[in-house]
Order: C-alpha cells, then structure tokens, then sequence
C-alpha cells in the first residue's frame, strides 16, 4: 500500500514537472498553405531543436480557405501569431485595421535591405509600414513541355501573333492550348490580366489596377473579345469555367494542355508530381510591350500585432529562420523561389533564378492583389460570363467599372 | 404552491441558459450588426439603417438570383427528396431479402460530410475524366456528355443530384418510422374489403403519416433554406454566380469581402423566409398536442 501511495506521488509530481515544463515553454501557432508544408515542416522542426524553449504548432490550409480562415478569425479575434499571407489587397486588410506587427523599425535594424529581394520589401509594406516577412518572391510565365512543342516543331513564341498561330496549331494536333481552370477566376485571371497588359500598355494596366483609369475601356473590351474568341474556338479545356485549378493542372502534368501560367513555385509542384522540371520550358507572355512586364506578388509570413510580446518575437525568429539563406540552402530544391538574397541555385528547380531575374526588368502586381476584392470578384464573374456567351465584352467593361464605382463608393 | 410552479423551470434553466447564450444571443447581434456598415474589425461601426437590406434588393448583383436558387432549391427538396424517401421507405417496409443491408446503403450517404459528397461528385462529373461522361461515351451516347458543372443552365440541378444522393436516407429513416406505427389491422381490413394497392396508400398509409410527414416537409425545408458545403465544394457558387445561394452569398460578403453588415442582413433574410415555415410548423403541433 505504501509502495503503491509512493508510485502514485511520483507520477503526479512527474506530470506536475512536465506540465509546467511545458507551460514554460512560448506556444507560437502557425498558419500556413498545405502544399508548401512539406517543405516547412522539416524547418519548424529544426527550429524547434535549435529553440527548445518555443513550441510551434503549424496548421496547413488551401489557397482559397486559407483567406476564409484568417478573415473568420480576424473577426473572431483568433488569429494565429504567426500567419502565410499574399501581399496587396489579401495581405493589407490586417495591416489596415491594425491586426499586425510594424515590423519597419525590426526591418532596419535587422538590416533586412541586405538580406531580402527590395522588390519584395516593397510589397511587403503598405501604407509605409513594413507588415510582413518576406518569403518567396513569385513571379508568371508560361511553362510548356517542351517535348511537345518539339514534336509539332514549334518554339516558344515571341510575339502575341506568334503565339496565337501556335494555339492553332496545337488545337489542330489534338492538344488542348490553354491549361486553366475557372472555378475559383484567379486562375483564368492570370491569362486576362496579360491580355490586358497587351491591349492596354503598361501604364494604363497599372492605372486600371489602381482604380484611376475607367475599366470601361477599348483595351478591356479587346481583352475580353479575345478570351471569347479563343473560348469558343475550344483552346481552353472542356468545362474550364467550373474546373478547379488543380484538375487544370492535372491535365498539364498528363501531357493534355501545352500552355499553363504558373509561378517559380512550378518546379516544385513539378517534382512533387514525379516530373523532371529540365523537360519543361518556360517563356515570358508576349504582350508586345517594351519592357514585356510579368505579373508578381510577394508571399510573406505576417506577425500578430495583439499577441504578447513573447509570442511576437518567437514568431519573428520563426518566420526569420524559415527565410534565412542557410536554412533555404539545405533543401533549396522543394522550397520555392525566396525572396532572400544570396540563395543557391536550384540544379532541380532550373526556372526559379532565371524568373527572378526578370521581375527586375519590369512587373505589375497581379490583379486578384492589386484591386479591392469585390471588384476582383466582378472580374472573375465576367471571365466566366464572357466566355459563356452570357455578357458580350462590351458589358463586361462596364459592369467591371461599376463594381469599381462601388467600391470608391463605400 | 409556488415551488411547484417553478420547478419545471428549474429542470429547463441549463438547456435555458445554452440557447440564449448560444442562438438566441448571437443571432440577436447578428440581427444588429445588419443596421451597421462594419468590416468585422475595425473598432467603430457606421449605422446605416435599413440600407444594407435596400441594397441587397435593389443594387446587388447576386442576391436576388441566390434567393431564386434557394427557393427552386427548396421546391426541388420537397418534391424529390420527400417523393423518393418515401418511395424508398414504403420498398423498404416490405418483408425483402436483404432488406436491413438496403436500408443501410441508402442510408450511408446521409452520414457522409458535404465536403466529401461534393469531391465525389466533382469527380464524377468532371467532363473529361468523369465516370458519368465516361460511360456514356462507353455506350454511344458521346454527345450527352457535357460539362455538367459548366453550364449555367445545368449546374445547380447537377448539384442538386449530389445533394439527393446525400440526403434522401435521413428522411427515409423517419418514413421507415412513421410506416411502423401503422397498425397491420388496417391493411387487412382493406384487403378483406379489396382495396387496391394505390387505395390502401392513398386512404390509409398518407393520412397516418401525416405527422411523419410534417416534421419531413419542415426539416427539409428548413435544411434547404441553409444549404451550402456542396454547393461551395462543387461550383463555388459559379460558373459565373449560377449556383450562389444565400448562405454561400453570406460567406462571400462576410468573410471574402468584409462586409459583415451585408452578410448579416443575408442571414437574417434567411431566418425571415424560414420562420414562414416554422411558424405554421410550431402552431400546428401545439394545435395537435393540446388537441
């Protein structure tokens, strides 16, 4: 009976010791996106090794829920301390309304201008504020298999009439041109928004994004003709306006479409679908501008600005050991395209450097992060209206100009 | 004598306390939040009256359309889910060989969740790859074969099969149910008297379901009123806003675009079209029990 009393303490005392061991310990929450938690997870862990005394739980999401999620516990005052999230309008909603940590002191005492990509600072920073760190830097082109285009003894266009002989001549081989699906808009958004870069030049693209050019615009209404036409001449796959992107994408990856626009991220989700990048080519949009812009947007990790100071700097040194350049290097491969400087090159990833090169040479934000959300949404119904016949592409501008008028409204 | 009085509320305080501070109180703040313009955020609210309830009947491009959805959606449950429960449940009453596994099977897909219903059936219908399209270019009839999900004109009753395939078993259980209370007196009666299979319905099986089949019409009712995680797993409410209901225009204005006094108006629109059910629900039973 003493014995028993004895066994009896000890595991109470044991678990006492454990539990407060464990109480000790900052608890940081971590919201990220399903698909690159493969190559986060062996991070946080060795985090977790080299921090002992800060515990990180991480949940992964989709890219649509992911948006839905955070803004739920924004409302419900439940967000994480430490959170993905894409820059422009998806990003600025917690920074507008004071939901994150100013990290613009930490960025320079940190001297944060040697050590991540200028490009992504910047859209890491709104209203003046730096409110995020900067995680990868993405950037669009258009990838192709290139065995395919070898065999039908085609190359990767250079200009817009190029490209639009080569959609014939893909179509009229059996293949589908176009690899989108429009369940959600953005991913056919990534194709109208070049074609609007096309028609409507450089500086009025931007305008358009900024709300200070009316959408109800000749450039627009070319754009969506264009959509249309390539619609109803069959370059996009059956059904593509209720198909999710990743049944377009699975399509891609079995060799059905030729042309997708991704990100450097594609390398990436090229290997994780059992696919050598190296057979794969990618080509800039030809928008027949000079410079020929890509579309770009930064990733980043932002900071729960209402969480104790504790949390706070476990989640800066979380989010700073997830971007630095020694922990990227050990698994350069699966990680993307950084926007941290002095990264290795992928030997398996032989699209990340080159795209990010030519962020340099000239972008625009992508549209789903330069405009409001509700106009977005305008603009994703209308790709899909357009392409169904429902609206000609003279109403879609206006419709387009309407949202915006509402939303300068409210 | 007092104590009497108050004991039975005594015994329903807890359960009292939980759905006032769960439902009542929540939908309450909801119902106020609908007279404020408010991003769910930001520390002061715009009172704007009844504009956000103006707004949604007079400038709002989908909402007008969801509740169209959401009424052919409720006209759609009645008639087929009810209908085919029933069918199924009457089936189902006989004396069949493996007549419990039957039962089980279309009941299965009741305990499923939306979400996986809707990734079956995605992939059922995909249009290239999909089982459906895939059989009937199987037996010949290639030209069948259409984008079930995108086309504005077929997707919501697309979706809608998916949702029969769901939930046709929970009301099929409450037939199999309501059938047991019928006493086996009554069918030989009518078979001595020789009443015809479809008289014996329409005289006897109908009218002693009648309960059964009042608590089956309000609850798919009021289901199809709040239905959304198939509709949002399968088309998210596209292609092109044709298959938006309500509650999925709510989670759009509320959490996508941070309209909360928007969304909340939504939901309460939706509470108000319920409530023409439940109403006359709640007053027939209590007429029927004080009876």
């Amino acid at each position: 009976m003493k014995r028993k009393s004895i066994l009896v303490l000890s595991l109470v005392l044991i678990g006492i010791a454990a539990m407060t061991a464990y109480g000790q310990k900052t608890q940081v929450t971590f919201w990220g996106l399903q698909a690159q938690m493969p190559s986060l997870q062996p991070i946080i862990d060795s985090f977790m090794k080299e921090n002992p005394d800060i515990d990180v739980s991480p949940s992964g999401y989709g890219t649509d829920p992911i948006k839905e999620a955070l803004k739920v516990a924004a409302s419900s005052k439940s967000l994480p301390d430490l959170w993905f999230t894409w820059g422009g309008s998806l990003g600025s909603f917690y920074v507008e309304n004071g939901l994150t940590l100013d990290l613009t002191k930490t960025a320079k005492d940190q001297g944060w201008a040697k050590v991540y990509n200028q490009a992504a600072i910047d859209l890491c920073t709104f209203g003046g504020k730096i409110s995020g760190v900067p995680y990868h830097l993405a950037v669009m082109g258009v990838f192709y298999p290139k065995s395919m285009l070898a065999k039908l003894k085609l190359n990767p266009p250079a200009t817009f009439d190029q490209l639009e002989s080569e959609l014939k001549v893909l179509k009229a081989n059996g293949v589908t041109p176009l690899g989108f699906g429009s369940k959600f808009g953005w991913h056919t958004m990534r194709l109208t928004e070049q074609l609007i870069e096309h028609y409507a030049g450089p500086q009025k693209h931007t305008r358009l994004n900024m709300l200070t050019a009316s959408w109800n615009d000749p450039a627009v209404v070319q754009a969506f003709q264009k959509l249309k036409e390539w619609s109803d001449k069959g370059y996009f796959p059956k059904g593509f306006v209720a198909l999710d992107p990743t049944e377009a994408e699975s399509q891609f990856y079995q060799g059905k479409c030729a042309f997708i626009i991704e990100g450097n991220w594609m390398d990436s989700a090229l290997i994780q679908n059992s696919l050598d990048p190296t057979n794969f080519g990618m080509f800039k949009f030809p928008t027949d501008q000079k410079p020929v812009r890509m579309s770009s947007f930064a990733e980043m990790f932002q900071i729960n600005g209402q969480t104790d100071q504790a949390k706070q700097e476990a989640a800066l040194k979380l989010a700073r050991f997830m971007t630095s350049a020694e922990v990227i290097n050990t698994d350069v491969d699966n990680y993307g395209a950084p926007a941290t400087l002095g990264v290795n090159a992928s030997a398996k990833s032989p699209h990340v450097k080159p795209m990010s090169d030519e962020v340099n040479k000239g972008s625009f934000q992508i549209t789903d992060q330069a405009l409001p959300q509700e106009v977005a949404q305008r603009l994703f119904e209308a790709q899909d209206k357009v392409a169904l016949g429902e609206w000609t592409p003279q109403r879609a501008a206006v419709e387009l100009q309407n949202a915006a008028d509402a939303f300068k409204q409210k | 004598m007092r104590i009497r009085t108050l004991k039975p509320w005594f015994f329903l305080l807890p359960a009292l306390v939980i759905y006032l501070f769960d439902i009542v109180g929540p939908s309450l703040y909801t119902l106020y939040l609908s007279f404020f313009k408010w991003n769910g955020v930001a520390p002061q609210k715009e009172f704007v009256g009844f504009s956000n309830y103006a707004y949604l009947l007079l400038n709002d491009t989908v909402f007008l359309h969801a509740l169209k959805n959401n009424l052919l959606w409720t006209v759609g449950s009645v008639v087929v889910i009810t209908t085919f429960a029933l069918v199924l449940a009457l089936m189902l009453n006989q004396k069949l060989a493996g007549r419990v596994f039957f039962r089980g099977m279309f009941y299965f897909p009741y305990v499923l969740s939306g979400i996986v219903v809707a990734m079956m059936w995605r992939w059922l219908y995909n249009p290239t790859q999909g089982f459906i399209n895939g059989a009937l270019e199987f037996v010949g009839l290639g030209a069948w074969a259409l984008p079930w999900l995108a086309d504005p004109r077929l997707a919501l009753a697309a979706v809608f099969i998916a949702a029969v395939w769901q939930g046709v078993g929970q009301p099929m259980v409450l037939f199999l149910a309501g059938l047991q209370t019928i006493p086996v007196e009554a069918y030989e009666a009518a078979t001595l008297d020789g009443v015809r299979p479809l008289q014996s319905l329409w005289h006897i099986t109908l009218p002693l379901l009648r309960e059964t089949s009042i608590i089956v019409l309000a609850t798919t009712i009021i289901s199809s009123m709040r239905v959304y995680d198939i509709i949002y797993a399968m088309t998210g409410g596209g292609p092109a806003e044709s298959t938006q209901v309500l509650t999925s225009w709510m989670y759009y204005q509320t959490f996508r675009f941070a309209n909360i006094g928007t969304g909340s108006a939504i939901s309460w629109s939706i509470v108000l079209i319920s409530l023409c059910v439940v109403i006359p629900y709640l007053y027939f039973t209590m007429k029927r029990t004080n009876a």
